[in-house]
């Protein structure tokens, strides 16, 4: 019964402070523009450039290719593009955790699926079972074992790589440490209990119980495990490995935002808004008050 | 002084006085031949004593921050300190709202997976020093922040990263290590999270600046505060604007033949051109090749003989956001109530990011009034062949520099190079270029500030990869004074920083290397001009 609360307020509080982050990001003061170039969504200019090289810009309509945004956020999301592109012997580690990690997120899916279709009669097993079954059971095994196998190699490895490399070392703070080590020990005590059963039966019959809140009797290993992961999945969203959701802002809302400021746009109506706010704090260095200055 | 090898963000810190790195000739990035060989580049030389006494060189040495003078007394020391602080609790406040998420992303969000590295001139150039590296500066603003400013940080100190001395070395360092940036925003580019360690390194100026009083003489003293007072960053005040134009027009005429007027302050012009100013008495060419180009594609234009309408720069946009916006807005009411249909920016590439980017939401509504680059006319000039040109004219080597403001804050990409492929026949591409251009060096006001030893850590270190890239566009042609070779920089402070490195490697003189602009070179092509409007090419 335990375990269940801890399972399903772990993962309330993970998505909770995740969507509240990202609400909090949403709700920020419009900022000055930062766009960077190339901006995937410029249509026609995929050389890297903008409507700016268009004459009388602001006459022409500003056409917006949103496949090419999604190809690129994509290309982000699913393969790290950019680390690939600028730091491969980093990205390949950093890659095998992120990898791990979206296939245990799919695993564990599969597990309630699959504990769900047991609950309800479906048999989920490797022969005697239906299409269904067999779908569910095959998925859960490759998503779990390769899954654990990367994270847990990812993890472990992103920490010796920054504890022996002379310039991340540098960087790195104990706490950064912390969130590696975090993660590397739910998966790891996940692949020694789960290790033991690589047909996931165990796994899918553990779900069941937690998700129905049925009682059931629960080793040491089993416990540190779902109480590790349960600590992660709160953990992470208030620490910085939240990226995920800095990362749609720092894209969507900064590099990637060229929208102008034109009459009777939408940013127009941001602008007015933001124009006629007060700030509560002022600098104070002698040019600010400067008599000259114009009034705003 | 420490091994830079070792040097890590908490040494900021250190006992006063101590200069944390020197660097050394040997040690920065090797140069391409013929720069290659020993002696080819003048000595790198140690900051004078009385500098020491007075600034602030405990951090490399150079001095750029020149209105940044040591504490007599201990109550000077901890006044300093504290207004920084109170500059930095601020940068997170309303008062900073116009920057505040970009902000809080890059300052909440990096994983230290240092791919920015790579992407950084300075720190290429300096031989990966680790003093230049783009997260050592950010690193030490987000330890000061979260000793004073986070729970966790005070809490916890050291294990969450806040771990760093905070005296007044420790804040003039960082003050002296905010120039030692060119704010590219290349770092920007390759980072997996898109964080942008130049937004840390403005805001440490914008600190200093806004909050302390503190800017380099060049930017603010005789920047901005002198743009807004008789304005232009020049001094140039209306009469002596006016006896420039007069006085180009008579030399344009003695020169070429060509009787040139310019257009001041001419009713129902549908275009006020900017120019920066430094235009008229560093490189007058410039906008002499404009008015020629402009007159001969019947382009119908006025220049603006007010206060604030005939000097485009902004200086405000490198360093204070206060100063920006009034100058962004002073241009804007300028061409406003001048009753034109639209504002061109000319060969400047601030100039172009302030009033087209940063000061796009600074205003709205009927205040506003459209803000183009100069370069799609241009190429639109060449294109619709409303400009009979010849090619053959500019039949020597030429490259391209991108500014970084027009090409990876803009996106403006094409229409320059178009021009030079259309008129330049032996036009060769630096490499790499467009979005994923260099800065010159002189970026984000380095190409004025020429205070103390600063225009040297300028020509040798943020000039550096620029200048190896120039080398390596005319490989092949290097050695041959008699072959000119034209690095066009539609640029004005990027004009300044090739200036700078030509006169520091003696390039002009030893190996024929000349600078300038597009329009210049359009010019030159014209079939029009009975002789070469490029000075070089008169011998």
């Amino acid at each position: 019964m335990i375990l269940s609360f801890v399972a399903y307020l772990s993962i309330l509080l993970f998505v909770g402070i995740s969507v509240y982050k990202a609400w909090k990001f949403a709700e920020m003061p419009l900022h000055g523009r930062m766009e960077l170039y190339p901006v995937p969504k410029e249509s026609g200019f995929e050389h890297g450039g903008s409507f700016y090289e268009e004459i009388s810009w602001w006459s022409k309509p500003h056409v917006v290719s949103h496949a090419r945004e999604i190809k690129e956020m994509l290309k982000e999301i699913l393969f790290i593009k950019k680390l690939f592109d600028n730091q491969r012997p980093f990205w390949w580690i950093s890659y095998a955790l992120h990898l791990g990690i979206y296939l245990i997120m799919a695993w564990t899916m599969l597990l309630v699926v699959g504990a769900i279709s047991e609950l309800n009669g479906i048999h989920v097993a490797a022969s005697n079972a239906g299409l269904w079954g067999l779908l569910i059971y095959y998925l859960s095994v490759v998503t779990g074992i390769i899954g654990l196998l990367l994270g847990a190699l990812g993890s472990g490895l992103l920490v010796l790589r920054r504890m022996f490399d002379n310039t991340l070392r540098k960087y790195t703070t104990p706490q950064e440490y912390f969130n590696l080590l975090l993660i590397f020990a739910a998966l790891i005590t996940g692949i020694f209990y789960w290790g033991g059963d690589l047909s996931f039966h165990t796994a899918r019959a553990v779900t069941a119980n937690l998700i129905t809140f049925t009682p059931f009797a629960a080793s040491g290993l089993l416990i540190l495990h779902i109480v590790l992961v349960g600590i992660m999945l709160i953990y992470i969203p208030i620490s910085k490995m939240s990226h995920y959701v800095g990362k749609y802002f720092t894209f969507h809302t900064v590099l990637w935002d060229n929208s102008p400021n034109l009459k009777g746009s939408a940013v127009e109506q941001k602008v007015k808004k933001a124009l006629s706010y007060r700030p509560t704090h002022t600098w104070s260095a002698p040019h600010i008050k400067a008599p000259n200055a114009p009034k705003e | 002084m420490i091994n830079q090898k070792d040097l890590l963000p908490k040494d900021m810190g250190r006992a006063a006085g101590e200069q944390l790195i020197k660097l050394e000739l040997n040690q920065l990035m090797p140069l391409l031949a013929p720069y290659d060989k020993p002696g080819m580049e003048p000595p790198l030389t140690d900051p004078k004593p009385a500098w020491k006494e007075k600034y602030c060189t405990s951090l490399d040495g150079y001095v750029g921050l020149d209105t940044l003078t040591r504490p007599q007394t201990k109550a000077e020391e901890d006044e300093f300190v504290r207004k920084f602080l109170s500059g930095l609790e601020k940068i997170f406040t309303d008062a900073n709202n116009g920057v505040l998420e970009p902000l809080l992303l890059t300052f909440e969000y990096c994983a230290k997976c240092d791919t920015c590295s790579s992407a950084c001139h300075i720190y290429q150039a300096s031989g990966n020093n680790e003093l230049y590296r783009p997260i050592y500066r950010s690193e030490v603003l987000r330890k000061i922040a979260k000793k004073y400013f986070t729970t966790s940080g005070k809490l916890l100190g050291g294990l969450v990263g806040a771990d760093i001395d905070v005296n007044w070395e420790t804040i003039a360092r960082l003050g002296e290590e905010a120039y030692r940036c060119n704010l590219c925003r290349r770092c920007a580019q390759t980072c997996p999270l898109g964080l942008d360690n130049a937004i840390m390194t403005k805001e440490i100026r914008k600190i200093f600046s806004q909050e302390m009083g503190i800017a380099p003489t060049p930017l603010h003293a005789k920047g901005t505060m002198l743009q807004i007072k008789t304005g232009s960053s020049t001094g140039l005040a209306k009469p002596a604007f006016l006896d420039t134009l007069e006085f180009l027009e008579e030399d344009t005429e003695e020169k070429f033949g060509i009787k040139l007027k310019f257009p001041v302050d001419k009713k129902g012009a549908d275009v006020l051109v900017l120019h920066n100013a430094g235009e008229f008495m560093a490189w007058p060419e410039n906008p002499v090749a404009f008015a020629i180009l402009f007159d001969a594609a019947g382009i119908n234009w006025t220049l603006s003989s007010e206060i604030m309408g005939y000097d485009s720069v902004n200086y405000g946009i490198w360093y204070d956001d206060y100063q920006a916006k009034q100058i962004a807005l002073m241009q804007m009411k300028v061409a406003k109530d001048f009753g034109v249909n639209r504002i061109m920016v000319a060969e400047c590439g601030h100039a172009h990011k302030a009033s087209m980017i940063v000061g796009d939401r600074m205003t709205y509504g009927d205040a506003k009034i459209p803000v183009e680059s100069c370069l799609p006319l241009l190429w639109d000039m060449v294109k619709s062949k409303r400009l009979k040109l010849d090619p053959s004219k500019n039949n020597f080597p030429v490259t391209l520099h991108d500014p970084c403001n027009m090409v990876r804050q803009l996106g403006i990409v094409e229409p320059q190079r178009n021009v030079l492929k259309a008129i330049c026949p032996q036009f060769r591409e630096m490499t790499p270029h467009g979005v994923d251009n260099y800065c010159c060096g002189g970026g984000s006001g380095f190409a004025i500030m020429s205070s103390q030893n600063f225009p040297e850590f300028r020509d040798s270190v943020a000039s550096r990869v620029k200048f190896n890239q120039i080398l390596g566009a005319f490989q092949g042609t290097m050695e041959n004074k008699s072959i000119p070779k034209y690095i066009c920089a539609p640029c004005s402070n990027c004009k300044g920083a090739m200036r700078a490195i030509l006169e520091h490697y003696e390039a002009t003189e030893k190996f024929n290397l000349q600078y300038g602009g597009l329009v210049e070179l359009m010019v030159n092509a014209l079939v029009s001009m009975k002789k070469p409007f490029l000075e070089f090419l008169e011998d």
